[in-house]
């Protein structure tokens, strides 16, 4: 594989005042972030908030009303042979429905100058090989997605960009898709994927950049974005002797309220200083779990008021 | 090259090349029955009283070179109708399966892929001219023997007409590329293609023929300018008294084609792919 230009600090994506103005509307604005090379970045929000606008403008497939994207130091246009550095899956629906999911690929390595043999790899990669021969409309979602991701494979790029590809994939692909994505990055590529899927997002991303409205709301490793949002730390007790527990940690100035399922939610103590509370009192304990802030929550408190029709 | 090969490839690998193909067996089979009816018609002078300003017309469409031209381009008709259809196809086809983002992702040059688009609807569009022309070979021979002409195909006329049927063939699929980047729906683009085919010949004919009644006999000469009553022009086998010349027939289809083209690839380059 030759690398061309490619510079040293491989595939880092620099986004720098991108913005797009449609007619009526800004879909993306003065928006800037970097992805880092050997993480699985996540590019989170809302329907509508321009994160399709900004993979395409990053992808020479729209062009920017103003600012740059550029890939490795690159932008995308200027890229020698773009399917040997960044592999995107965009549409899942993106092969014509009379050709079989083989030929897709060859035709794709065709244009690229790449052998035809990588069609067979890239098919076998994701584990669509027996279904090479079939055509494109019988496939289920989840093996057009696969297919997707096989074109996006073919040149074996260091740079991966992929919008919504959980999108209609049942349980067992997601989990295939995560595993896939987290080996690509822990082999040292780029992985950008946009999802407003947060659950999913939580299990995968190393990173997030989150937008809304087109503008940026946070960038940063996920436990940090979490972390900025923490609230405390509250932590929930379930035990039998719910009353010598409370008078106990309001004892050591701890705030605790009842659920309506009896569950203690203690804040201003940490988890390991209750469980010590509890010994001294005697009190029999069946749950000690710390709430974390989770990855939706902090997204919408975040993106409150800044997402929807616009 | 890479490119026209990937191009060719797309056509290959699904079933639109070889329907058309089959879609032109009966058209060529309906238009070698016309034309074997009217060439025996023309031969032995089957037509009664002629009005005197029409002779002269009829005399030229009489002879041999004439005949012979005709019917060794025959299918011509429909048979850039469909080469046009297929350029159409080989654009609005991406658009319509969505396959225009992969294709730009692996070739962000788009002049290029344009190019390469061309030269594919090119080569298939040649493709059909040499199977029809095969066809016409046999047809032709045995339609001349039989009013007693001889098969004529030692006639220079009747080479220059085929290679003329040929271009128009090709440049035909060009003009069905530009109609396919300006059109993007596949539906609207094969219904503005046909229109302006079928609309073109037979519309812009008979308007023409009005205008020239009111204004004079010049306007005849401005029917050169309607697409399909240019490449038919270009291939007569000789020049009919009353019409504009040959050459100015395949001078108004090569400046459609050169223009469809242009303008297609233009706006493809700055077109938004969402």
């Amino acid at each position: 594989m030759s690398d061309g230009q490619w510079s040293p600090s491989t595939g880092q994506i620099v986004v720098s005042g991108l913005t797009k103005q449609y007619k009526n509307v800004r879909a993306v604005d003065n928006l800037s972030f970097t992805v880092e090379s050997g993480r699985v970045t996540g590019f989170l929000g809302p329907n509508g908030a321009g994160k399709t606008t900004t993979l395409r403008m990053l992808l020479n497939l729209v062009t920017p009303s103003g600012g740059t994207a550029t890939i490795g130091g690159q932008r995308y246009a200027d890229l020698t042979d773009p399917l040997r550095h960044v592999g995107a899956v965009l549409e899942a629906s993106s092969a014509h429905k009379g050709r079989t999911g083989i030929n897709h690929l060859r035709v794709i390595c065709a244009a690229a100058g790449l052998p035809k043999s990588r069609a067979d790899e890239a098919l076998a990669l994701v584990g669509l090989t027996p279904a090479a021969k079939r055509k494109f409309k019988g496939y289920s979602l989840g093996m057009k997605q696969r297919l997707g991701i096989a074109a996006a494979m073919l040149g074996n790029p260091r740079v991966l960009i992929l919008d919504e590809p959980a999108n209609g994939l049942d349980p067992e692909g997601i989990r295939w898709m995560r595993g896939f994505l987290k080996g690509l990055a822990h082999e040292g590529r780029t992985v950008l994927v946009s999802s407003h899927l947060l659950s999913e997002m939580q299990l995968l991303a190393d990173d997030v950049v989150i937008i809304a409205a087109g503008k940026l709301i946070r960038q940063g490793p996920v436990e940090q974005v979490l972390g900025s949002m923490a609230q405390g730390g509250r932590v929930r007790v379930r035990t039998p002797q719910a009353e010598e527990l409370t008078v106990a940690l309001r004892e050591q100035s701890a705030t605790v309220e009842t659920d309506e399922h009896g569950v203690l939610l203690i804040s201003g103590l940490e988890a390991p200083a209750i469980g010590r509370a509890a010994l001294a009192a005697k009190v029999e304990l069946h749950e000690l779990t710390p709430e974390r802030p989770d990855l939706e929550r902090v997204f919408l408190e975040l993106t409150a008021g800044k997402a929807g029709i616009r | 090259m890479n490119l026209v090969r990937s191009e060719l490839l797309k056509i290959r690998t699904t079933s639109t090349w070889w329907i058309f193909g089959l879609i032109t067996v009966p058209l060529w089979a309906l238009t070698a029955l016309i034309n074997w009816l009217q060439t025996d018609a023309l031969a032995n002078n089957n037509f009664g009283d002629v009005p005197a300003d029409q002779a002269d017309q009829i005399q030229a469409a009489q002879s041999v070179d004439s005949l012979a031209a005709n019917v060794y381009t025959n299918g011509q008709f429909f048979g850039l109708m469909i080469v046009m259809l297929l350029g159409i196809i080989v654009v609005t086809s991406e658009f319509f399966h969505q396959t225009v983002t992969t294709t730009f992702l692996t070739v962000p040059h788009r002049t290029a892929v344009m190019l390469a688009k061309l030269a594919a609807a090119a080569v298939l569009a040649v493709l059909f001219w040499l199977v029809t022309t095969g066809f016409n070979l046999i047809f032709g021979a045995l339609v001349m023997s039989s009013v007693d002409l001889g098969s004529q195909l030692g006639s220079g006329a009747v080479w220059r007409a085929t290679a003329l049927n040929g271009l128009a063939y090709l440049l035909w699929s060009v003009l069905g590329v530009g109609i396919g980047v300006l059109i993007r729906s596949q539906i609207g683009a094969t219904v503005t293609g046909i229109l302006l085919y079928l609309g073109g010949a037979v519309g812009a004919a008979i308007a023409i023929s009005i205008l020239a009644a009111r204004w004079g006999d010049w306007i005849n000469d401005l029917q050169v300018l309607v697409p399909s009553l240019a490449s038919s022009l270009m291939v007569s086998g000789t020049e009919i008294p009353g019409n504009p010349p040959r050459w100015a027939g395949a001078v108004v289809l090569i400046g459609y084609a050169v223009v469809a083209g242009a303008i297609g690839t233009l706006t493809m380059r700055r077109r938004d792919i969402s």
